[in-house]
């Protein structure tokens, strides 16, 4: 699974490169911190000890917190206090854990465990931004350059999500004795997050907490375990990982060209982006699990795992959450994108960051048509995490 | 090795990955025969299949692992092919209709013919499909396709909107099928509904859910409002969607769900409940209507409702009668529409406010029309007529007499309804606006499409054993039952120990066509005011005047009153309302409390998960 990882990470990376060459995303200082940014993650998934391991990926962190600050103006600056203010505590925290959990194979005393499941939980959901401690990813979203908050929520956020997979891997007693704490915490995300974003009238506030959702969904998977819930994780990580760099590219591609945020009232913008428009619409749909997206290959999976958890009614809670997201996704494709054009464009054309933006729409499509292609190639892996 | 059960689905994607891929070098025109020709040689494809579907061997094949431990199984019985054949088969003579009316379309024409032909693969992927994951793709695939293809005119609003309606309707209730596939392999450890262990786990509750998805698919009430808005759709769009195919997905699933498990009686009950009740809430709310697609899509709400009715009984003939009514219903609703479009390109209106008198310039159409509407309201000699004779004798038959009278009362007000429709698009004076116009008949490829399927109402309406015998009788063992219907030329009945009601109703026919032959001869319609007299039921109308749409409209309205109050769209506006405030009043909080204090809300949360997690 660490090398679908690392390759998802390689080509992202190079994706929001390329795109940034098209609409300018920052200074010369962001180009180096992106590129140090890839290379700690990258690095970070490469070492072999886990505690070193995470420390570099911490590290990644730090840099992406320095990434939002680098835009310069008093608004990132703000949302970068925001982010450092909840990087540094969860950095502290986790790396504590990690340190009281050292192999992680024995199960310590009671009051360490609780104390490691605590830091564990509080530092991940700080990283993370999971409800209650979502305050910084909307901030961020709203302040930083569009493949900015892409790069932290699909390379910075993903990656810490697979070292959490990996301590569910090497520690299960941490998920497993404390089901229900960490199963408050998803479903608050989740359900938290749908509503969040469906109050949103600002496109990437709404992406960012339905980011935030999403990752609930995500911590259901790995909180359930087995093949099945494991893999359901893996796969909705590469999942959201690729659809929000759709979803944040085209809404910055939108941006470029009318000069100002994208938000509910923006109307009839695929009349003027259409491609942009129909890979938002893409890879929303696939966000949220439609098939044929790729999306549906991780949600069903997390589906089947949360009804072995939890049976009928926490089916029915995910559904009526995946519910919630549809509305949201429905109402910004219907209020922004399609309908009568009243906006007029004015920026140049962005064909390469049109076109890279399509092209992973139409992967996570393809992908979603045809999953074998990661599924079938991941399944040791996948096995592995498993066990 | 490439097995055959695969060719019609296989066909139909590569047609679709040909109009992509030869999109710049393609005339609009030729993306439309290259369309058609993929869907013949599909339903070529379906055809070949038959002989073996006949004999009763239900073919089997594994292509490869679609997702990791998923394979594409497909199993084609008789309920499978019926429905593949009602995909191709309509797809084809719709696609041919397509050529014309696409001709003058200014862009989006690949996007179009690629959606289309998608949507047939997909429809076709379902009805063969053994994996009840691929089922759900399936069924979200076609679903994906109703949306786009509704929004096809995605800068209009009201398509746009239209689209969205679409979207969540469907998609929402399709999470019924979703957590019964869920709760189904979560008992069994299988997806493949053939799987023996699948049978003993396949509890009320999941029938439940599974009924729900129908209903929505299948504009059962109510579930069905998202079908008149779907009405802005490119007319074929509303003609193989809306009326052949689309909603003929959640009808499948429901004569599916009778080989999957056992079929208990308190489901039929469920169903019949629904089924009368989405009939007669169809056809009052058509009454109403003076928009000649939204007319049509509350009929198709209404006709929906005689096939589920029909599959409700759970008699060997109430399938067969709800299996030939959706084939039925799929040939006059598909030509209906069709002219309809044709009306509206000829005319640039569907509004029947200002249509009228297009008998005369456009005959053909007219003709076409003439003969699906008979079929649709059940007049002698067409396949409506047969499907509602075979409706009524299974009511009977079932001893469900109400259903019979509920049935009655919707072939009269279809009727009526049709009548208004036909006397207002195409007899009385043409409007001011219309009188103005050049007005001709539409392409040759439109006639010929249209002519094809209203053709095909008259073949099953007098030779209803062409398709019962080679098509619905495999498609009824498929579904456990044996066969003892002996139909006849003209859909009589014989076989089933009913020959007594059938000579019953032939003599009250009988009766009923000569009382209208005489009142027409006492009455007797004014020759050469180019009007249509109507009855007004009191006092004799102005000189100058007639009953127009909207007399039909308002007399309706004063009629059904109440009725027009159980439209569910205001209850649903009030829970999105609700939803949506109760989200922004969250957002409020959410700024103001954790964005704006985050290290008081992290303190505190930090504090409560300690809690959490030191208690046992």
């Amino acid at each position: 699974m660490d090398v679908m990882y690392l390759g998802c990470f390689v080509v992202l990376a190079c994706a929001i490169a390329l795109y940034a060459a098209s609409v300018p995303q920052g200074n010369r200082g962001w180009w180096i911190l992106l590129a140090a940014i890839v290379a700690l993650v990258v690095a970070s998934k490469l070492i072999g000890g886990w505690l070193i391991g995470a420390i570099v990926l911490d590290l990644a962190e730090l840099a992406a917190v320095a990434l939002v600050w680098s835009r310069g103006t008093p608004q990132a600056a703000a949302a970068g206090r925001l982010y450092l203010f909840a990087v540094v505590p969860a950095i502290v925290c986790t790396l504590i854990a990690l340190a009281l959990i050292g192999s992680g194979g024995a199960r310590p005393g009671p009051w360490i465990e609780t104390l490691v499941v605590w830091l564990v939980i509080f530092g991940f959901a700080l990283k993370l931004g999971l409800i209650p401690f979502s305050f910084w990813l909307p901030a961020v979203a709203s302040a930083a350059a569009p493949m900015t908050t892409a790069l932290i929520v699909s390379v910075v956020d993903i990656a810490t999500f697979g070292e959490l997979a990996a301590l569910r891997d090497a520690a299960p007693w941490i998920f497993s004795g404390h089901a229900t704490a960490w199963l408050t915490v998803a479903l608050l995300s989740m359900f938290g997050g749908a509503v969040l974003a469906l109050a949103q009238t600002e496109l990437k506030r709404m992406l960012a907490y339905s980011t935030i959702d999403d990752l609930g969904f995500l911590l259901l998977g790995l909180i359930v375990g087995g093949p099945i819930g494991m893999a359901g994780a893996g796969l909705g990580a590469l999942s959201h990982a690729l659809s929000k760099v759709v979803l944040f590219g085209a809404v910055g591609v939108a941006e470029a060209r009318i000069g100002k945020s994208v938000t509910l009232d923006t109307r009839g913008l695929a009349a003027r982006l259409p491609i942009a428009g129909a890979a938002f619409i893409a890879a929303a749909l696939s966000f949220i699990g439609v098939p044929p997206g790729f999306g549906f290959v991780g949600y069903w999976r997390i589906y089947v795992a949360a009804t072995q958890f939890g049976g009928l009614a926490l089916i029915i809670a995910l559904l009526a959450i995946a519910a919630l997201d549809l509305l949201c996704y429905a109402r910004a494709i219907h209020r922004t994108w399609l309908g009568s054009p009243q906006i007029q464009v004015t920026g140049a054309p962005a064909y390469l960051a049109v076109s890279v933006v399509a092209s992973l729409a139409v992967i996570a499509v393809l992908l979603g048509c045809y999953p074998s292609v990661v599924t079938g190639a991941a399944a040791p892996g996948l096995l592995a995490l498993a066990r | 090795m490439f097995q055959p059960v695969f060719l019609p689905t296989s066909i139909l994607f590569v047609g679709g990955l040909l109009e992509i891929v030869l999109a710049r070098v393609l005339s609009r025109a030729t993306k439309g025969w290259l369309a058609f020709l993929a869907s013949v040689l599909a339903l070529v494809a379906v055809f070949a299949l038959m002989p073996a579907i006949i004999h009763g061997d239900v073919l089997t094949a594994s292509l490869f692992d679609w997702d990791a431990g998923n394979a594409l199984v497909y199993r084609v019985d008789g309920l499978s092919v019926l429905f593949m054949l009602l995909g191709a088969g309509m797809g084809s003579a719709i696609l041919l209709y397509s050529v014309g009316y696409m001709e003058e379309e200014e862009e989006g024409v690949t996007r179009f013919y690629v959606l289309m032909l998608v949507f047939i693969a997909g429809f076709v992927m379902l009805a063969c499909s053994a994996n009840l994951l691929i089922v759900y793709f399936s069924w979200e695939l076609i679903g994906l396709c109703s949306y786009f293809l509704v929004g096809f005119w995605y800068k209009q609003q009201v398509a746009a909107d239209g689209a969205r309606k679409v979207l969540i309707i469907t998609h929402i209730a399709g999470y019924g099928l979703l957590a019964a596939i869920m709760l189904l392999y979560v008992r069994t450890g299988t997806f493949v509904w053939t799987d023996p262990a699948v049978a003993p786990a396949f509890s009320g509750g999941i029938v439940l859910m599974m009924i729900v998805a129908a209903m929505a698919k299948s504009v059962m009430y109510p579930l069905h409002t998202w079908i008149p808005e779907a009405m802005n759709a490119p007319t074929p769009v509303s003609a193989l969607l809306h009326s052949a195919c689309y909603v003929k997905a959640g009808a499948y699933l429901i004569a599916r769900m009778y080989s999957i498990g056992p079929w208990h009686e308190t489901f039929g009950n469920l169903l019949l409940v629904i089924g009368c009740v989405t009939m007669l809430v169809g056809v009052i709310f058509a009454l109403a209507q003076t928009d000649l697609k939204r007319l049509l899509a509350f009929h198709t709400v209404s006709q929906l409702g005689y096939v589920v009715t029909g599959l409700a009984l759970g008699t060997s003939l109430g399938v067969a009668a709800g299996l030939f009514y959706a084939a039925s219903h799929a040939l006059f609703k598909g030509t209906l529409f069709m002219c309809a479009g044709a009306v509206q390109r000829a005319t640039g209106t569907r509004d029947m406010r200002k249509l009228g008198g297009l008998a005369s310039r456009m005959p053909v159409t007219t003709l076409v029309w003439l003969v699906s509407a008979a079929a649709i309201a059940g007049v002698p000699l067409t396949n409506g007529f047969v499907a509602k004779w075979l409706l009524f004798d299974a009511a009977l038959e079932a001893k469900q007499a109400v259903v019979v009278v509920i049935a009655w009362a919707v072939s009269v007000l279809t009727a009526f309804s049709f009548l208004k429709a036909t006397v207002g698009v195409f007899y009385g004076i043409p409007s001011h606006e219309l009188r103005a116009e050049e007005i001709h008949e539409v392409a040759p490829s439109m006639r010929v499409g249209m002519g094809i399927t209203g053709a095909l109402c008259v073949v099953f309406g007098f030779a209803p054993q062409l398709l019962m015998h080679p098509v619905i009788e495999p498609a009824v063992r498929s579904m456990g039952f044996d066969w003892q219907i002996q139909v006849t030329w003209l859909g009589i009945v014989t076989g089933s120990g009913t020959i007594g009601v059938t000579i019953g109703a032939v003599a009250g026919l009988a009766l009923a066509a000569a009382f209208g032959a005489g009142a027409y001869r006492l009455v007797r319609a004014p020759a050469g005011r180019g009007t249509v007299a109507v009855f007004s039921g009191g006092e004799p109308l102005p000189v100058d005047d007639t009953l127009g749409v909207v007399d039909f409209a308002e007399m309706a309205e004063a009629a059904f009153g109440p009725i027009y109050s159980l439209n569910p769209d205001p209850l649903y506006f009030r829970i999105w309302r609700e939803i949506r405030d109760g989200a922004a009043a969250a957002g409020r909080f959410a700024t103001s409390r954790i964005e704006r204090a985050p290290v008081l809300t992290a303190l505190i949360c930090a504090a409560v998960l300690l809690a959490a997690v030191t208690l046992p």
